[in-house]
């Protein structure tokens, strides 16, 4: 049992990382085309059942609140009244969001509702950034004054009012304020960016290699 | 106007208002707004799944092969069925165990068998991830943090103008900036005095990034922010028949009746 359980999975994620990564570095046309071609339409297929897997839990949840009655469960009905509109919308309009120049009616949901619902939610994060960033940020260290002067300039040079106030006030010094966003974008932030990511790079690497070896095995929960 | 236009009007609107109202506290059209967000979200990525995935790389090669295999040896058959497009394959079935074992983690009993599955996505990841993350965050990072720190001008001599220095500048910089932002990160050996000088430079390397990043988020927040506004403004016209103002209306109609009964019921 331990084989099937235990051993004939760390075999697969060790043979599978070994080849793909293996295709990366033999030349030949036939193994990166063919193999890297069949194993991403495989990996497309394996994701579209574990995003059901996603799916069968969500819904498990909110039937799950629904029936032991618990406080706002009947806001869950609207899960699956907003899954079942797009889903019978999809089917009568075959996935396609457009037929022609006109909306279907998927793309009329995508139009009017996931878009709007999508974008609202995510603007409502706005004020509460900002607000967040009102009540606790607090000028008091050099670094914390760099962070803020950042931000301000990235800011200001983004918006009409920004520039206009910039070439009224600093016009002597012949910099718009585009160029020096420009600059803080592609200089020092860059550069951070730059050693954050190699960082996170070898990280990667060495994770990888420790899943392929089997000396990572979080992914196989637990026994 | 079109009527579905109209229609779509009022409901984006109405939906906006909802969302929005969470700004003035949690309530019943915030809660609604929410889960219908959720059911629309994950019903839009399941229909993409079925008419990009499941027909054609499943269905469609799968079915093929079946009924290809099925008219040789009973040929009736094809009279009944046709099957679209080329001869198809079984293969993708082969994927699909591999799928379908994922969903076996919904019973505890037989639960390690998706095992195999996760097994196959982690085993392909971490495969994929090696030289991808060797070529795009690791070399070319390095490849694009070291730069001639001069240009040369025409005649083979160095281009001392100002805004030449100014590249050789900034190229000196940028690389110094990589050198002490990975100095922070750098925990094998204490910090000593020397270190530590350096690697607070490196901190204000990162303060500029985190800033810029805030920046970045507040603006691309702001401008979805700006396309709600946008639309609310558009959807007040007659054209419309005045769906803004009248939804914003029955919302403060609604908020007002709704905070009125809880403070009345709360001790």
């Amino acid at each position: 049992m331990m084989l099937i359980k235990r051993y004939i999975p760390l075999a697969i994620v060790f043979v599978f990382g070994i080849m793909t990564l293996a295709t990366y570095y033999i030349p030949p046309k036939l193994a990166q085309d063919y193999y890297l071609e069949t194993m991403n339409k495989w990996i497309n297929i394996v994701a579209a059942f574990a995003f059901l897997l996603a799916l069968l839990s969500l819904f498990y949840s909110h039937y799950n609140k629904i029936k032991r009655k618990v406080d706002g469960w009947g806001y869950s009905i609207f899960v699956y009244i907003g899954f079942l509109v797009v889903v019978v919308c999809a089917i009568k309009s075959e996935g396609q969001l457009m037929t022609g120049p006109a909306l279907t009616s998927l793309g009329w949901i995508f139009r009017f509702l996931y878009n709007t619902l999508s974008a609202s939610m995510f603007a409502v994060l706005a004020y509460y950034i900002v607000s967040t960033a009102f009540r606790s940020f607090r000028i008091k260290t050099l670094q914390a004054f760099v962070l803020f002067m950042a931000a301000l300039f990235f800011i200001i040079g983004k918006v009409p009012l920004g520039n206009v106030l910039w070439n009224k006030l600093f016009f002597w010094t012949n910099v718009s304020i585009s160029q020096v966003t420009d600059w803080i974008i592609n200089v020092p932030s860059v550069a951070a960016k730059r050693g954050i990511m190699i960082g996170i790079a070898v990280g990667a690497i060495v994770t990888s290699l420790k899943i392929i070896f089997g000396i990572e095995r979080q992914y196989m929960g637990k026994d | 106007m079109d009527f579905t236009a109209i229609l779509g009007a009022w409901i984006a609107v109405g939906l906006t208002l909802f969302i929005l109202s969470f700004l003035y506290r949690d309530n019943p059209l915030f809660k609604i707004a929410e889960n219908l967000y959720i059911g629309i979200a994950i019903g839009y990525i399941f229909s993409i799944t079925i008419y990009n995935v499941w027909i054609p790389k499943i269905y469609q090669p799968v079915s093929n092969r079946v009924f290809t295999s099925l008219s040789n040896w009973v040929p009736w058959v094809s009279k009944f069925v046709t099957p679209a497009g080329d001869a198809g394959s079984l293969t993708p079935l082969f994927p699909a165990i591999i799928g379908i074992s994922l969903l076996t983690r919904i019973f505890p009993k037989i639960s390690w068998i998706s095992r195999y599955g996760f097994a196959f996505i982690v085993g392909y990841g971490a495969g994929l991830a090696i030289p991808a993350t060797v070529a795009t965050m690791f070399i070319a990072q390095i490849e694009g943090t070291i730069q001639p720190v001069f240009k040369l001008a025409s005649g083979g001599a160095i281009d001392l103008s100002g805004p030449a220095l100014w590249t050789s500048f900034s190229a000196i910089l940028l690389c110094l900036g990589v050198i002490v932002t990975l100095f922070y990160f750098f925990f094998s050996l204490e910090h000593g005095k020397i270190s530590k000088k350096v690697t607070k430079i490196g901190i204000y390397f990162l303060m500029v990034y985190f800033g810029a990043a805030f920046g970045t988020t507040v603006m691309g927040r702001f401008a979805l922010l700006y396309g709600r506004f946008f639309d609310l403004y558009t959807y007040r016209t007659s054209g419309y028949y005045h769906a803004t103002p009248i939804l914003i209306l029955l919302v403060l109609i609604f908020f007002f009746v709704y905070f009125g009964k809880s403070r009345k019921t709360s001790p």
